[in-house]
């Protein structure tokens, strides 16, 4: 049997652990919304859906849709995609809408130019790589944007009639993190850093 | 329980007046029927656990309403202080003889964690998928079990993984990979089992064993999984019932090993019987399969029968589910529905025939012990 003090010492432990190991994340995150660097996607809404973690809305980027032919490294005899991560560089267009210019399976062979960013995606397995002209769908992990309870609809409904941008910070190693959601130029939701 | 053991009190009071015990005799059985009713669940704790989950439900719809007037650094702080303190507010009582409402709060923390990871998602718009965030929150818990050494967070920690198992097995768009992982975490979950004394957990991880099995021969060959089902659970059977006490001293499953054994088996001849059923070339191999899963039920309850109540009722479920099958597959097409109620009717009637018949013979004088 565990004496009591020996029990109090690591029910503390084990709280300041458990603490401890969410105000890493939160750290982790409010660090990429400082720091990271900016770009704007073009943004809409897909599949509406309202579950116990309450309102939010389930989005689709420009970029993801990534056509085969724009991965650089894509060995001649794959017929479809293994369970990897992928690395897409984007670059701001004339409507300051960021555009993906190339992509890499894995790792980029070169760092991003000053005026590029590379972000981080995740592709599953078994897209078909053997015609150029399909698309891949990547997930960057930004795909989803919680709302207050009962705004959700009302947001969605405005996005399939406008374009909406997102605002989105993407860390050194490339992890993107939501910064803002703007409904063309007006800014509706920007996200504290904590 | 309470009111079990009040009656054993008045009868040792009663034995004693008739003079068939002497008094240190009495003394001796009311020790041991009050050591005995601490360890067993009081109704208290049972609300005092229901509390708690109810409180950890009411943390996570919390987090979801995303309610905006309470700003989001101060639902962050409330989350951490419950952490802080249910766990080491469960620690103080628990040490303070309140076990049941320490394992209470120390749940409450564990939800509070769970919680707090979905907020953290909510605040930074996190898409990754529920799945990971209940691995993360499932490893928190076992790590709380350890460090606390406490039954109900192991039992908590193995709900967690398989509410995991549920949603990735249950995948229809399967984006992800098929759970393998579950295998780790049920071996892990197992040994976490023996330090923290949590036979309960040890019967869940079997049972959601066999579910898994389930799960992966639905996805791959049923055959190849389900033949080795049959054959390890033929196995555990026999070492359960053949080497009783060296293999309960291992496991520590308070003698029920050979009931997980026979469901394993039962399951594992389902799967084969619905293979089977939808294949033109069935018969064989199914009357084979169904003699086998009979002989199996008839030689469970022969072998192990008298000592557990409980494998009784799970041979008689499995009994009634062969006749089911046995009647849906080979001899539907011979009656036509009319026919169907004189079936039902005779094969009830052969059932509950059987039922009676073994009930009947297990409760035959100079057999005690029919531990459920």
């Amino acid at each position: 049997m565990m004496t009591g003090k020996r029990l109090i010492i690591s029910a503390l432990v084990l709280a300041l652990v458990q603490i401890g190991f969410l105000s890493w994340i939160i750290a982790g995150r409010a660090a990429i919304l400082r720091d990271g660097r900016q770009v704007l996607l073009k943004v809409e809404p897909v599949d509406p859906r309202d579950l116990l973690r309450g309102d939010y809305i389930f989005l689709s980027y420009d970029i993801s849709r990534i056509p085969v032919k724009l991965i650089a490294n894509v060995p001649a005899d794959k017929f479809s995609s293994d369970d990897t991560p992928i690395v897409v560089r984007l670059k701001p267009g004339a409507d300051g809408y960021w555009q993906p210019t190339a992509a890499w399976f894995g790792q980029a062979p070169a760092p991003a130019a000053a005026d590029e960013a590379d972000i981080v995606g995740h592709v599953a397995a078994g897209w078909d790589l053997r015609t150029p002209e399909t698309t891949i769908a990547p997930d960057y992990g930004i795909e989803r944007f919680y709302l207050p309870e009962g705004e959700g609809i009302a947001i969605q409904n405005d996005m399939r009639v406008r374009p909406f941008g997102m605002r989105v910070a993407i860390a050194k190693d490339g992890t993107a993190q939501i910064k803002a959601l703007m409904d063309g130029d007006k800014m509706l939701f920007e996200e504290p850093l904590y | 329980m309470a009111s079990y053991s009040s009656r054993v009190r008045a009868d040792i009071a009663r034995w004693t007046q008739a003079g068939l015990i002497d008094a240190s005799t009495a003394g001796a059985l009311t020790r041991d029927v009050e050591a005995n009713e601490r360890k067993s669940l009081s109704f208290g704790s049972i609300l005092a656990m229901m509390a708690a989950l109810l409180f950890g439900a009411a943390i996570l719809i919390f987090v979801a309403a995303n309610w905006e007037s309470i700003p989001r650094l101060a639902r962050v702080a409330a989350l951490f202080a419950i952490i802080l303190a249910g766990y080491v507010g469960g620690a103080v009582l628990k040490m303070r003889d309140h076990a049941a409402i320490g394992e209470a709060l120390w749940i409450v923390a564990a939800a509070a964690f769970g919680g707090s990871i979905a907020l953290i998602g909510q605040m930074y718009h996190l898409s990754g998928d529920e799945a990971s965030a209940l691995v993360t929150w499932g490893a928190g818990t076992a790590l709380a079990a350890v460090a606390l050494r406490s039954n109900p967070l192991t039992v908590a920690a193995v709900g967690i993984a398989d509410a995991w198992l549920f949603l990735r097995g249950f995948d229809y768009f399967r984006r992800t990979e098929f759970p393998h992982l579950f295998v780790v975490m049920a071996i892990v979950l197992f040994g976490i089992s023996f330090w923290t004394r949590s036979q309960a957990a040890r019967h869940l991880i079997i049972l959601s064993v066999i579910f898994y099995l389930v799960l992966l021969a639905m996805e791959y060959e049923t055959l190849q999984v389900a033949i080795p089902l049959v054959v390890v659970s033929m196995l555990l059977f026999a070492a359960a019932i053949f080497a009783a006490g060296p293999v309960d001293r291992i496991l520590q499953l308070g003698g029920r090993l050979p009931l997980h054994a026979l469901i394993g088996f039962l399951t594992g001849l389902a799967l084969i019987q619905f293979q089977l059923a939808n294949e033109a070339s069935y018969t064989s191999g199914f009357a084979i399969a169904s003699a086998l899963a009979l002989a199996g039920i008839a030689a469970a309850i022969v072998l192990g029968g008298r000592e557990s109540r409980g494998l009784r009722w799970v041979a008689y479920a499995g009994f009634a589910f062969e006749l089911a099958i046995i009647y849906v597959v080979m001899l539907q097409s011979m009656l036509d529905t009319a026919g169907f109620f004189l079936a039902a009717a005779v094969l009830l009637g052969i059932l509950a025939f059987v039922i009676i018949r073994i009930e009947k013979r297990m409760k035959a004088p100079g057999v005690e012990g029919a531990r459920a």
